[in-house]
């Protein structure tokens, strides 16, 4: 056993590993990360991870849900640490999960990825607390300035193969479209059994959809304007012809930028250093989307508010079919927006303990006409064509599979639930 | 409460407990949930003008009710976010805000801030008081003459019922914390209800909006205090490394920084329930 695969066997069951073995594996994982471009060129089929803030049980069961690394290729879209009280094993175990399995697994920056930010919000007093110095905190935050911006998906199919399995009330299966329907988006539970499935092509199929019974953890179950599912933006208006390739997808942390207008600028940037306070780095891990025109300026003074509109253009520009994002808590797990064209994705469930809401993280297959290959270094590939602009039709977004979960069980936790504790309070 | 209010999802009594005062006068009840999902999350902000903190919990509530007559002391988050600043009005900026505008200078395709409102959450919420059979009002008074009896409740009494319910959250898009929160102690002679606003802007301002509500359960008088408190940031700092403490880890306290700050009000109403 390699000294490598003891540290991951050690991180596995939540316990530390010795000081010196941080320091080598923050070292491997820089000459890695130094490699990869600003924009990381991923290739489908992956599944695509938000914040997991330090919870490190429940990213046991993402794993458990999503499969195993390295069976599975992952993508995290940052915000591993802070407010969880496992930040530190679960993001030791990533970058581990990382440095052994390069090509399976990919790590993006966000904003809790900074000095300034875990000095705050938890993680630099947990590394306190286990190494009893600062020096680990300082080997990962070495780290942190070397994740890359974003990533993008290539090869996503426009349709998901359905998966071989029940549904989970077992007798509504009439309602779901067919197999041989092109299925958009299909929801799962923590089980693998379908919640719910919309498909691309008919109009009235999903609105009977949502009147089947679903467990309290699907998504509510009332949004009358739509036909597509609840939570997301899928509707018939999806254009339907199958076996078109999508465009490809980005994922970033937060959103877009003001000063972004292709991903050719994103792989401009100088992104080895701390997440400055403003700039194009900044709004990338910090803004969100919004129902807005345009831009806005968020009232708090500072942060970016983004709109349909830009994120159409964007896309449009880009040759995008999706862009998805973390950032934001949801309740549901994950939200499509602006007609399908981004999503957040949220995978901390019962977020800081307390919150009660569900995970989820979203799977992109493969598309069966996909060459195969793309470059994982570097992969500028001047996606920007002046051409592109010149169409009118929007890309058509890829088929998504949502497995949706809730926080692991609590016996699973080796510690007892929280319950408030009577204080004489004043 | 006779009736339970609906929850946004679920049958109304579903993580709802309560007790009773042994002599029968006073219930208290409370109901925890977890957050709100998108759609309630919608209605809620359509409703209120406002957009909703990151962490909704709009089917929490804690009551106070007068058996015999029904009156009622409720809390509960939509109330407590009608009363924040729909407005410019009081509006606080982050600390990096100056900076931050002067580097954007000259970008003119972003329009004006959106939907501009106190971002911070503040609200100076002291309950919901519904009458039911119940005479008379609230009525101004003081500590002199209705104190709440602190030198009672530091008493070690046995605590026969206790909890500690959220109603909303909001980290400020990594910028401090804004917290509104109850706690509720109920002893065999009395109890006590605390809800507090907390508020941290890192770099900028602590500020805390306590309501404490005091029964004495042999008597039918609510006695209720409204605190509200606040300092810069820069100087609770001080404060703190003055007294050879961790500011950082202090600042998330509550508690610890209550007595560094200056109060800005303080005001006692009474209730005679009958």
């Amino acid at each position: 056993m390699s000294d490598l695969d003891k540290s991951i066997a050690q991180l596995k069951a939540c316990r530390p590993i010795p000081e010196k073995d941080v320091r080598e594996l923050c070292y491997k994982a820089r000459e890695l990360l130094i490699e990869e471009g600003n924009v990381v060129s991923v290739d489908a089929p992956v599944t695509i991870c938000g914040d997991i803030h330090g919870q490190f049980h429940d990213l046991m069961e993402l794993f458990r849900v999503g499969g195993p690394c390295p069976d599975t290729a992952y993508l995290f879209m940052g915000d591993f640490v802070d407010r969880g009280f496992y930040s530190l094993e679960s993001f030791l175990l990533l970058l581990c999960l990382k440095v052994r399995y390069p090509d399976r697994i990919t790590l993006i920056r966000g904003n809790h990825e900074s000095r300034q930010i875990t000095t705050v919000y938890g993680f630099y007093d947990e590394c306190m607390r286990k190494y009893g110095s600062a020096n680990v905190w300082r080997y990962c935050c070495e780290v942190f300035d070397y994740l890359a911006l974003g990533a993008l998906v290539m090869g996503a199919a426009t349709d998901l193969q359905p998966t071989d399995t029940s549904t989970a009330d077992g007798n509504s299966q009439a309602t779901m479209p067919s197999d041989s329907d092109d299925i958009e988006i299909e929801i799962l539970n923590s089980a693998g059994q379908v919640l719910s499935r919309f498909s691309r092509a008919r109009q009235n199929n999903s609105q009977d959809q949502s009147q089947a019974p679903n467990p309290s953890s699907s998504p509510s179950q009332q949004t009358p304007q739509r036909n597509g599912a609840p939570g997301t933006g899928a509707s018939a208006s999806s254009r339907g012809s199958s076996g078109n390739p999508g465009g490809a997808v980005l994922c970033v942390h937060g959103g877009l930028s003001p000063l972004i207008d292709t991903l050719d600028k994103i792989r401009l940037l100088d992104r080895k250093q701390e997440v400055p306070h403003e700039g194009a780095m900044c709004d990338l891990l910090w803004s969100d989307p919004d129902e807005i025109d345009g831009w806005g300026l968020s009232p708090r003074g500072a942060g970016f508010l983004f709109g349909a509109d830009i994120v159409k253009c964007f896309n449009h520009k880009n040759d995008l079919s999706l862009i998805c994002r973390a950032h934001q808590l949801v309740m549901e797990g994950f939200k499509e927006m602006f007609d399908s064209s981004i999503v957040t994705v949220w995978s901390a469930p019962n977020y800081c303990y307390r919150c009660g809401n569900v995970a989820a993280i979203l799977e992109l297959g493969e598309d069966g006409s996909n060459a195969g290959y793309a470059p994982r270094a570097n992969g500028d590939m001047n996606r920007s064509n002046g051409i592109l602009a010149e169409r009118q039709e929007l890309r058509m977004g890829p088929g998504r599979r949502y497995r949706v979960f809730e926080a692991a069980p609590q016996d699973s936790r080796g510690m007892p639930a929280k319950k408030p504790v009577a204080d004489y309070f004043l | 409460m006779a009736t339970l209010p609906p929850a946004s999802t679920g049958p109304a009594d579903a993580g709802v407990k309560g007790i009773t005062t042994q002599n029968g006068v006073w219930r208290v009840t409370t109901r925890k949930l977890p957050i709100l999902k998108a759609e309630p999350i919608d209605k809620l902000s359509d409703e209120l003008g406002i957009p909703i903190p990151e962490m909704i919990f709009g089917d929490n509530f804690v009551s106070i009710s007068h058996v015999k007559t029904g009156w009622n002391l409720s809390f509960s988050a939509p109330e407590a976010l009608d009363r924040v600043s729909k407005t410019e009005e009081g509006m606080l900026q982050v600390a990096v805000a100056d900076e931050w505008k002067k580097t954007r200078e000259g970008q003119e395709e972003v329009k004006q801030v959106v939907k501009p409102f106190d971002w911070s959450y503040s609200t100076d919420y002291k309950g919901r008081t519904e009458k039911g059979k119940a005479d008379g009002n609230w009525t101004e008074t003081n500590q002199e003459k209705d104190p709440i009896r602190n030198d009672l409740l530091t008493r070690q009494d046995p605590i026969l019922f206790f909890d500690a319910v959220d109603l909303y959250e909001d980290e400020l898009a990594d910028n401090g914390i804004a917290l509104l929160s109850i706690k509720v102690r109920v002893m065999p002679e009395r109890m006590l209800l605390l809800s507090r606003f907390f508020l941290r802007l890192d770099g900028v301002v602590l500020r805390l909006r306590d309501t404490r509500v005091y029964i004495e359960h042999a008597t039918n008088k609510v006695i209720r205090q409204y605190t509200a408190k606040e300092e810069k940031y820069e100087v609770v700092q001080e404060k703190l490394k003055a007294k050879r403490e961790n500011a950082t880890e202090a600042m998330r306290d509550a508690n610890r920084v209550a007595p560094l700050l200056r109060t800005l009000e303080d005001r006692t109403e009474v209730f005679e329930v009958d």
